[in-house]
Parts: structure tokens; sequence; C-alpha cells
């Protein structure tokens, strides 16, 4: 092992830890994906009953329920970047973070998926038990390990965007106004609201073409149809999306520091 | 590569150099309300704010340094400049014969920071979990890990604290976790700032005989800011105190207790009404209270002892409450500034103490 796994994945597991704290917390968090899970069913129920087929773009009601609860439970238990960054800047804590011989980005996202972890872990439990009440089983176990997968590299990249909105702290202090932008972007284009394959063919293709889709519909569409082509094609496209951002994100890096003013004395 | 330039740089020399640093701020001005808010999105008023101009400093291997100011002076700024985090305006530093804004990580496994307004601990866990966790972000080994925190755990006295959250321990017991795991990596410079801030007496005493002990012991070098007097007085040799982002003062901790730390002021309450006014030569009566129970003095301390002052009032009545107060910082720079006023007598001026009304003379 590397100093420099060991290093990232101390912070990881710290962070595990302190998420574990307050189990109570966690737990009420993750409830709240029942009160979405119940809207979806009726909405969905009713719009199959109207449809009178058994499947639309080849989802049935419980493909497309258990894919929903994929999607409510990444983009639930997903830490905020952007928000983690500007609280840091607005604190000061950013002070010790930029003085210690890490990289600030991979800290944050090593106690970002930490916090995403813990939080998903409980959601998933919450959500995937209510929807198997309702609709039957959930896909067949054997594609889980591609859809975890396809979830790690989910949360990568929207890490890596909502990191970039988050450098712009360093400057401006503020970043709500594009948090808010990136954050219905995720929900519409993303995948969130209803699975990208139900968008009209024009709009569906743009969806699929940004990179909002491979932080949700990807890994959710993996987790209800697990066929390795799949997989293979949208694990490449969230890979290469990743490696684009990456850059993006040491081109925005190096322009950060030069500029940051830290709050107090 | 970073060791074989520190080798270089020499045993004794200076470990933090720093020549001409300056560092402004653009800082948006908003006016009250909401039109003021848009006004400042639509057309912002920028004003430059000089947080530090011109300043220039050395400081020693070892050494243990102060750098005083009010609140606003420059001093976070100077500190974070000095760990790399901010970039300056203008002016060079080197710290460990590193640039830091230039080479923030390497300089990171040399020097520890404490900054005492923010907890660096992770709040909701032991102190042990966050410093074994900053063993592996310092890329130590296990077994030095564990020996520099029993090393450490004595020296603050914190063994019995690492195993409890740190949400759980007093500001002064955290402290001292704090301070303790900004040396885990046995930095060779340790930059403190405000790290008695918001502690009790004790506690800050504690604090201090704790920085002054790990200074002997690991000849670890401490630059401290405060804007307490106080902490520089007892713990550092050598002092630089800032005013607007200036240098206004440098010299011997020594030298300023001499000229400006030497001015005593006592207020004392007495059980019954004194039968005749108090008067002691070298002491003035600031404030005598109408009801004639309260006192308020000021003395020289190096021409009148404060014992005699003190033997002095208790044979004058029974004293039911007593204080004895340094001057503030702000009236030791003010006195710095009337000392080197151009056009009043400097010797004279630097000689007294300085405090004007306050100081009796002989």
């Amino acid at each position: 092992m590397t100093a420099a796994t060991r290093k990232y994945g101390s912070i990881f597991t710290a962070q595990l830890a302190n998420g574990l704290t307050y189990p109570l917390d966690l737990l009420g968090r993750a409830l709240s994906i029942v009160v979405f899970l119940w809207v979806f069913l009726h909405l969905w129920r009713s719009v199959y009953a109207t449809d009178g087929s058994q499947a639309i773009a080849g989802l049935t009601l419980a493909d497309t329920l258990w894919y929903l609860m994929l999607a409510e439970t990444i983009v639930l238990s997903k830490p905020r970047i952007s928000a983690d960054i500007a609280r840091s800047v607005r604190d000061g804590s950013v002070a010790y973070q930029l003085a210690r011989p890490y990289n600030f980005v991979l800290y944050h996202f090593s106690v970002g998926l930490a916090d995403a972890i813990v939080r998903a872990a409980m959601t998933a439990l919450v959500g995937g038990a209510l929807v198997w009440a309702l609709v039957g089983p959930p896909p067949p176990a054997s594609g889980w390990p591609l859809a975890a997968i396809a979830v790690l590299l989910g949360w990568l990249l929207d890490f890596s965007m909502s990191a970039l909105i988050g450098l712009s702290a360093f400057v401006t202090e503020d970043t709500s106004a594009f948090d808010w932008i990136y954050s219905k972007a995720v929900l519409v284009l993303g995948g969130v609201l209803l699975p990208l394959d139900f968008l009209p063919e024009g709009l569906g293709s743009v969806a699929r073409a940004l990179p909002f889709a491979y932080t949700v519909w990807a890994p959710a569409r993996v987790f209800v149809s697990p066929d390795p082509a799949r997989f293979l094609a949208l694990a490449g496209a969230q890979l290469a999306w990743l490696a684009v951002l990456a850059l993006l994100l040491a081109a925005a890096w190096r322009w950060a520091i030069r500029r940051v003013a830290i709050n107090g004395g | 590569m970073s060791s074989n330039r520190l080798a270089d740089s020499g045993a004794r020399d200076a470990i933090i150099d720093v020549r001409g640093l300056a560092k402004t701020f653009q800082v948006v001005r908003k006016r009250a309300g909401v039109s003021g808010s848009l006004r400042a999105v639509l057309r912002p008023e920028r004003t430059t704010v000089d947080a530090v101009r011109d300043l220039s400093f050395a400081m020693a291997d070892g050494e243990l340094l102060g750098f005083i100011g009010p609140n606003g002076a420059g001093k976070s700024t100077t500190i974070k400049m000095l760990t790399g985090i901010l970039h300056p305006t203008a002016g060079e530093a080197t710290v460990l014969g590193l640039v830091p804004w230039r080479e923030r990580r390497q300089l990171a496994y040399h020097i520890g920071t404490v900054f005492g307004q923010r907890p660096q601990l992770w709040f909701h866990l032991p102190a042990i979990d966050t410093l074994r966790l900053f063993g592996r972000i310092y890329e130590m080994d296990d077994a030095l890990v564990r020996r520099r925190i029993g090393l450490l755990a004595e020296a603050f006295e914190i063994g019995h604290l690492l195993e409890t959250p740190v949400s759980k321990l007093s500001l002064g017991q955290r402290m001292r976790c704090e301070i303790a795991a900004s040396l885990l990596h046995a930095p060779r410079l340790i930059l403190l700032d405000e790290p008695s801030i918001g502690l009790d007496v004790v506690a800050k005493q504690r604090i201090r005989d704790t920085i002054r002990d790990m200074n002997a012991r690991e000849d670890v070098a401490v630059l401290l800011t405060s804007h307490d007097a106080g902490d520089i007085e007892a713990l550092c040799k050598r002092v630089i105190i800032v005013n607007h982002g200036r240098i206004i003062y440098q010299d011997r901790v020594s030298a300023l207790k001499r000229t400006h730390l030497t001015c005593k002021v006592v207020g004392v309450l007495f059980a019954e009404r004194l039968a005749e006014p108090f008067a002691m030569p070298g002491v003035d009566v600031l404030k005598a209270g109408r009801d004639g129970y309260g006192l308020k003095l000021a003395f020289d301390s190096r021409t009148t002892p404060v014992e005699r002052v003190l033997a002095q009032l208790v044979a004058a009545g029974t004293v039911v409450d007593i204080t004895i107060t340094d001057p503030s910082l702000e009236e030791v720079i003010r006195a710095i500034y009337e000392a080197a006023e151009p056009d009043g007598a400097p010797g004279e001026a630097a000689a007294s103490t300085g405090l004007g009304a306050l100081d009796a003379g002989p």
C-alpha cells in the first residue's frame, strides 16, 4: 500500500467513523426517501395503467421503481462538495486544509465519499424495503457489484463538477447560485426525476451527451438492467468524463489558489 | 529534495527570512439593506485593504518569537503567507529554505500550525483518532506515531483526555490537544496563531508552560501571535509588534518590558473610609472614589516596587478587594508611537514608560 492510498484511505475511514456518530440522525435523513418513492409509485402506476403496456422503453413498473429508488439514494446521500469547500473558506478551516501535505481536492473527495457511503447504505435499506414491499424483488444480485462500481464513479463525477463550483468560493465565497443551477441540471438531465430512456428522442440524446447523465442515470440504469455490455459502455463514458473534469479541475485549482482570500484577522 | 535544501540552509541560520512582504485584499463595499446588496452586485465598489505592507524580519532556528498587534494588524495574514496559503502581493519570503506559496505541500511536512479560533481536531472523534490520522497524512510509520503520541501525552498532560470525544473537552483541554496535534510530526517550526484566545488565566498559564517546555525539549522554533501582551511577556525572548500591517517595534522582550511594560495600575477597595487621602512618592492617584472607599493608582514598577505600594495600601486601611493590571497592548502601542514621535524628544520619551498621564516619574 502506498503512502498516498494510506493517506486518503485514513481520511476516508476517519470520516466513516465520524459519520456513524449519530445513527438516529442518519435514519432520519434516510426516511425522506419514503416520501419521494411514495409519490413516484402513484405517479408511475397510473402512467403505466393509462398506457396499458407492460413496459415503457423496455422498463416495467417494477424496473422504474427500482431505478428511482437507486437514483434517489444516489442524490439524497451525496454531500455537496461545493458547499463543503465554500464553508471551509467562510469559517477559515481552509487554512488548516491548505497547510497540510495532502491534495485539497482529494481530501474533500475522501471525506465526501465516506459521507455518501454511510448515508447511502441507510437510505438504500429504507428505500429498498419499501420498494420491495410495493412492487416485488430487486434486480438480480449478480448485477449489484457492477451497479456499485457505477455508483462510485457517478459520485466521483458529481464531486468533480461540484468541486469546480466550490473552487470559485476561493474568490467569491458564495456558490449558491451555481449550485442551484447544477442541482436542477442533475434533476432533469441527470435522470433523477425519470429515467432518461423516457425522454423524447432529441432531448434524450442531448442528456446522454452531457456529464450529468453519468452521475445518476448510468448507475441506476446498470442496476435495473445489469448486462456487461451496457455496464462497459456506461462506465467507459463515466471514466471519460472523469478524465475531462480532472483536467478542468487541475486548471481551476491553479487559478483559484493564487486568488484565495481567507476571512479573519 | 526538500531535505537537501533544508540541510543547505545551515544549522542555526534564519529559518524564516522575510523581505518586503506585502498583501493587499480587494474588498467589495456593500451598503446597508437590499438596495445596497443589489448595487454591490451590479456596480461593485471595490476598495483595497493593505493587510500587510513592506514587512521584513528574520527568525532564528529554535527561537521563540512573539508577533503581536491589535486585531486586524496583519498578524494572521502574515502567518498565512508564511504557510503558503496566501500569495503575497509583493515581496519575498523563505521558510526553512522554501518559498511557502510555491512549495506549500513540501513545507507542510516541516511546519506545524495552530489557529486558536478554529479547531483542527475532528469534533466528534476522540483526539487519538485525529492524531493517528495525522500520522498517516504526514506519512509517519506507525511505531513513530505511537512514540510521538506517548511523548506528547506526557508533555501536555493529555494522556487521560485522548480517548474522550473532542466535543466533550473543555476549551483549555482541547487547546492542549490541538497544540499537541500540531507537534506530532516533529516540525522544526510551529506557528501559533492566538493559541490562548478565550482561555481563563489558569489554562492560559498552562498552555504557556507547555509551549516553553516543548521549545526547550524539541528545539522547535515557535512563532506566536497574540493580542495579549501577557503571552509574549511570559514566553518570548524577542518580540515584533505590528500595527496597520507594519512593524512598529522589534526588539528583545526584556527591552520592551523595561521601557513599556513597567507601568502598573492598581485598583483598591477599602472596608472603611480612609482617615486621610492616600499619598505616596512615585505613585499617581488616578481616581479617588467620591465616597472615599475606592482608589485607582498608577506607578512605575522599576522605581516603585509593587510590594512597597501594596504594603502602604494595607497599612492605610482594611483592603476588601485589589486588582493589579498591566497596560493593555493598545496602551503599549500608543506609547511606542509617542516614543517615536519625530518632533518630541525621542531620547526622553523612550526612557520613560511613555504612558503619558499614567507615568508618575521620579
